[in-house]
């Protein structure tokens, strides 16, 4: 534990230097390693909160429908609202488990940057640690933006629960909220989706990058028997 | 059936580890293309809204927007999938590359830092420490033999059921017929969906495989007492959560195909319908919230892992 610590201080202090690398990559050069990022660090706390948050969403949504379908199918009132609330909550559910699984993936991409770092310093080389790369700021653009969209289809589902007053004239502006709410909601899931895609590619481009450079750090620091 | 054998596949000796993955540019490619497609199906939903009075009918509008759109998420799936398979690959190469690197990098030490044999304590969960690499636990097994067939049956039942909410959208709003079709179509792209996930939890399970065996066959051709870390609960409850989404996926099916029977009678096919909306999302909420716990359990491992590459660069040991 004071090691780690002692090696966030010193990555903290070190200065990046932006390297020229042959084969394209972008990436810095720093005396240790440069441990989480932010995002990785976010990722680390959050992922098990998004998770319970998803549990506890399914959780009322599958009490809430059991209730809808017990419900008389003369209450038009009950069901116009409990039509409304289930997906609400079944979606905050999804909304906690995309953001837990986006999180999860920062969290990985973290190991690799921080354990790279590590391996390298170690070896008694310089550290070299990949930029962000531009699909890995995709993913966090994509989980914004799903997590966005997705609110807003959640919020829009919330909206029509409250404002049906049970007159049969609500019943068509009830299915227009329902109908433009599952359209955000369902584009969330796109979106987090995607982001997720982003996020696994960029675990691809850095196990790329530390199999070659781990190959460069025995090359220029190792010794010759095997 | 060879090429599709092939995917994922330990690479050979002669492959360029420096190359980019084509993996990965065909599966963020297809991810926009999914995209794309939820994109369109949420303008129809929009267009469907904004046109709703209390005479016209939006039923057709929403059965094929609804085919859509699950659709195109199967697509992104698949394209997660196609990414997957490259990080296979790619823990390969990686594989390939430490234990060339560590033969010249491993350090020296005179006192021992572990046993040779039994099990140890670790900051990241409970290891064994034996003399020869672990051989694959039945859950690896599986999800090695697994991951293929679900993905073409979670594919097959996605094109089965985007063909089928265009045939709900034909059918006239109200009748029989229009609740017989839609009923299918939900159940059979949920499936879909459901399958589709279980093979990406199957394929998150092989990453795992692989790291456990490419982390013993690192340590072993280095001479060193194999240390692995034991199956964390984390993997554990994984393997619980899946197998329950993947048989609440299946009994979702099951339980349209049972509406579809009370399809003449819209007060008991609503009721049904009001069920098993919601518990056909669980079953995918469920395999999901095992995908996290599977990549959590990635995520530790590779941290264990990094730590025993310190180690052995610091003390050969």
């Amino acid at each position: 534990m004071t090691i780690t610590a002692t090696a966030t201080e010193l990555a903290r202090q070190d200065t990046k230097t932006p390297v020229d690398r042959p084969d394209g990559f972008h990436a810095v050069e720093s005396e240790h390693s440069l441990g989480y990022n932010v995002p990785q660090k976010v990722g680390q706390r959050l992922w098990l909160p998004m998770f319970i948050v998803a549990l506890m969403g399914w959780t009322v949504g599958i009490v809430l429908a059991i209730a809808e379908a017990a419900t008389a199918r003369d209450d038009l009132d009950t069901l116009q609202t409990l039509g409304q609330l289930i997906p609400a909550f079944m979606f905050i559910g999804f909304l906690g488990i995309f953001s837990a699984i986006t999180f999860a993936v920062a969290r990985i991409l973290g190991e690799f940057r921080r354990g790279g770092g590590e391996v390298q310093e170690t070896a008694g080389s310089t550290v070299q640690t990949l930029k962000m790369p531009g699909t890995a700021k995709a993913m966090l653009g994509f989980m914004m933006m799903g997590m966005m969209v997705m609110l807003a289809g959640i919020i829009t589902n919330f909206v029509g629960a409250a404002s049906f007053t049970g007159a049969a004239s609500d019943v068509a502006d009830n299915a227009a909220t329902a109908v433009a709410s599952a359209g955000l909601r369902r584009m969330g899931v796109a979106l987090y989706l995607t982001g997720i895609a982003f996020g696994l590619g960029t675990i691809i481009e850095v196990l790329r990058f530390q199999a070659i450079r781990i190959r460069e750090v025995a090359a220029a620091y190792g010794h010759n028997h095997s | 059936m060879t090429a599709v054998m092939q995917l994922g596949a330990r690479p050979g000796s002669a492959a360029d580890a420096t190359s980019k993955s084509r993996y990965r540019t065909v599966g963020i490619g297809l991810a926009l293309v999914g995209l794309m497609g939820a994109a369109a199906a949420a303008i129809g939903n929009f267009v469907a809204a904004g046109s709703i009075d209390a005479t016209n009918s939006y039923g057709e509008t929403l059965a094929w927007t609804f085919g859509l759109s699950i659709f195109s998420f199967g697509v992104i799936k698949i394209a997660i999938s196609i990414i997957l398979m490259g990080i296979i690959v790619r823990l390969w190469f990686r594989v390939d590359a430490i234990k060339d690197s560590l033969a010249r990098l491993h350090g020296h030490s005179d006192t021992a830092v572990q046993p040779s044999a039994g099990d140890i304590e670790t900051d990241y969960g409970l290891a064994t420490v034996a003399k020869d690499p672990p051989k694959p636990l039945p859950i690896h097994r599986l999800a090695r033999a697994m991951w293929r067939p679900m993905l073409v049956m979670g594919a097959m039942a996605l094109v089965v059921g985007l063909i089928s909410s265009l045939v709900w959208a034909g059918e006239t709003v109200g009748t029989q017929s229009f609740r017989e079709a839609g009923a299918w179509t939900q159940g059979v792209i949920f499936l879909g969906e459901a399958f589709l996930l279980s093979g990406i939890a199957f394929l998150l399970g092989t990453i795992l495989a692989g790291l456990r065996e490419g982390g013993g066959e690192v340590q072993h051709s280095l001479g060193l007492p194999v240390t692995t870390l034991k199956m964390p609960a984390t993997a554990k409850a994984f393997v619980v959560l899946m197998m329950m989404g993947m048989m609440l996926g299946i009994a979702q099916f099951i339980g349209y195909l049972v509406a579809i029977g009370f399809a003449d009678n819209t007060a008991s096919f609503s009721t049904w319908l009001n069920v098993l909306g919601p518990l056909r999302e669980l079953s995918l909420g469920l395999i999901l919230a095992g995908v996290v716990l599977a990549l959590v359990s990635i995520a530790n491992v590779l941290r264990f892992q990094f730590n025993r590459v310190t180690t052995i660069v610091r003390t050969g040991q």
